[in-house]
């Protein structure tokens, strides 16, 4: 058997990475793609190009080749081999790999996470809990309505709303409005509005965004409520 | 570059916040102050969010979420969709374009609504919200948010019309 071996474009993982892919696959004017996982934009390409795509595979290259020439896989064009969800053989290599992943998504968080606590050191020195009271009145329907569109507006990781709302909370804001916040934090997007209705459509972006509002603030009554409920249950 | 002129201000090595310890030295230092007891106070929580980070990165590649969203109908494909939204990270417009391929697939508009819900579910960050909420709270908000998923996304799935042929959980 002939073999040539190339470099993977696509190895480092970034944006269109896939497509790098498929055009060395065009190029190689290779019959099929043996691979771990395909987008589903690279797998239309190849199909339509009548390149057959076998996905979940994983293993040893020589012996995947091996056994889709003895027609195991052939035979199979649909996933031979499910994923699992939760699995992995753990060495060195993957924990290295795990833990550089995750040192740079934390990099990531962190330098949002750092203002968020610089602004809210600002918050509590220069802003007085009277004016926050005049913000929120202390009624439970209207302190919630307003916690829930803070919470729209405000975009981003659910760790800043868990600060923010715990801070409001220190400032003597309910727990109504503070819970509506940090479930509209992530349920709810206007600023990401537009680009939501772009890839899933204006009236799924607009009933989606609308119900998850209404949603919101149910949750934080009926969470307050049975949180209320059980303490007074407690002895 | 830019960013660090424009965090600079007009006057070169003076930035807002040194101009507030020169105009207010005393809120300043409280602001400080505030600030560093915040942060000692989800310290420990952070360190446990990075601990369960690398667990994640570990035994979960993402391209399985994005195998097993809408993999299948039924309770079973609300209960992965479930899963994944539970298990997805970063921003949501990432996901955008991978949730538009999987509905012109087929993924039916509750579906997507359910993933979308369940990214408020955040397992990796209880140990902060437990810190700042406490316990019943945390455990009464993340079943509650997870029932609300559902709700949004069976309205969601009644009220707007499915693309193709569905995946749903109908």
């Amino acid at each position: 058997m002939e073999i040539e071996a190339v470099p993977n474009p696509g190895s480092s993982g970034g944006s269109g990475a896939g497509m790098q892919v498929v055009a060395l696959a065009l190029s190689k004017k290779v019959n099929a793609v043996l691979t771990g996982y395909c987008s589903p934009t690279a797998e239309r390409y190849l199909l339509s190009h009548d390149i057959k795509v076998f996905r979940g595979v994983s293993g040893v290259v020589a012996e995947l080749v091996e056994k889709f020439k003895t027609a195991n896989l052939r035979d199979h064009p649909e996933v031979i081999q499910e994923p699992k969800l939760i699995g992995a053989r753990v060495n060195k290599p993957t924990l290295l790999q795990a833990l550089t992943r995750s040192y740079n998504q934390f990099m990531n968080l962190l330098p949002i996470l750092l203002g968020v606590v610089l602004l809210i050191g600002l918050f509590n020195a220069f802003v007085s809990r009277e004016f926050v009271s005049l913000m929120f009145s202390g009624n439970k329907g209207q302190d919630t309505l307003l916690g829930a569109s803070i919470g729209s507006i405000f975009a981003g990781n659910p760790i800043n709303s868990y600060i923010i709302g715990g801070e409001l909370l220190e400032h003597g804001v309910s727990l109504f409005a503070v819970t509506a916040l940090i479930i509209t934090w992530v349920t709810v997007g206007l600023i990401q509005l537009p680009a939501e209705m772009v890839a899933l459509g204006r009236k799924f972006a607009l009933v989606r965004n609308a119900t998850s509002f209404v949603l919101a603030m149910l949750i934080a009554i009926t969470t307050v409520g049975v949180l209320d409920l059980i303490k007074g249950l407690l002895p | 570059m830019e960013e660090a002129d424009a965090a600079e201000g007009p006057l070169p090595g003076i930035r807002p916040a040194h101009l507030l310890f020169v105009f207010l030295p005393h809120g300043a230092s409280l602001a400080l102050g505030s600030s560093i007891s915040v942060f000692l106070n989800i310290l420990f929580p952070l360190c446990l969010v990075f601990g369960l980070m690398v667990l994640l990165n570990l035994f979960l590649k993402p391209q399985h979420i994005a195998e097993f969203l809408g993999k299948r109908g039924g309770i079973q494909g609300v209960l992965l969709t479930v899963t994944t939204g539970i298990i997805s990270m970063g921003p949501i417009y990432a996901w955008y374009p991978l949730l538009k391929e999987l509905r012109e697939r087929g993924v039916s508009n509750s579906l997507i609504t359910i993933f979308l819900g369940n990214r408020a579910v955040k397992p990796l960050l209880l140990p902060v919200l437990i810190s700042y909420f406490g316990w019943a709270y945390t455990i009464i908000l993340t079943l509650l948010t997870l029932l609300g998923s559902l709700a949004v996304g069976f309205t969601t799935g009644a009220l707007v019309k499915d693309q193709t042929g569905s995946s749903g959980p109908e």
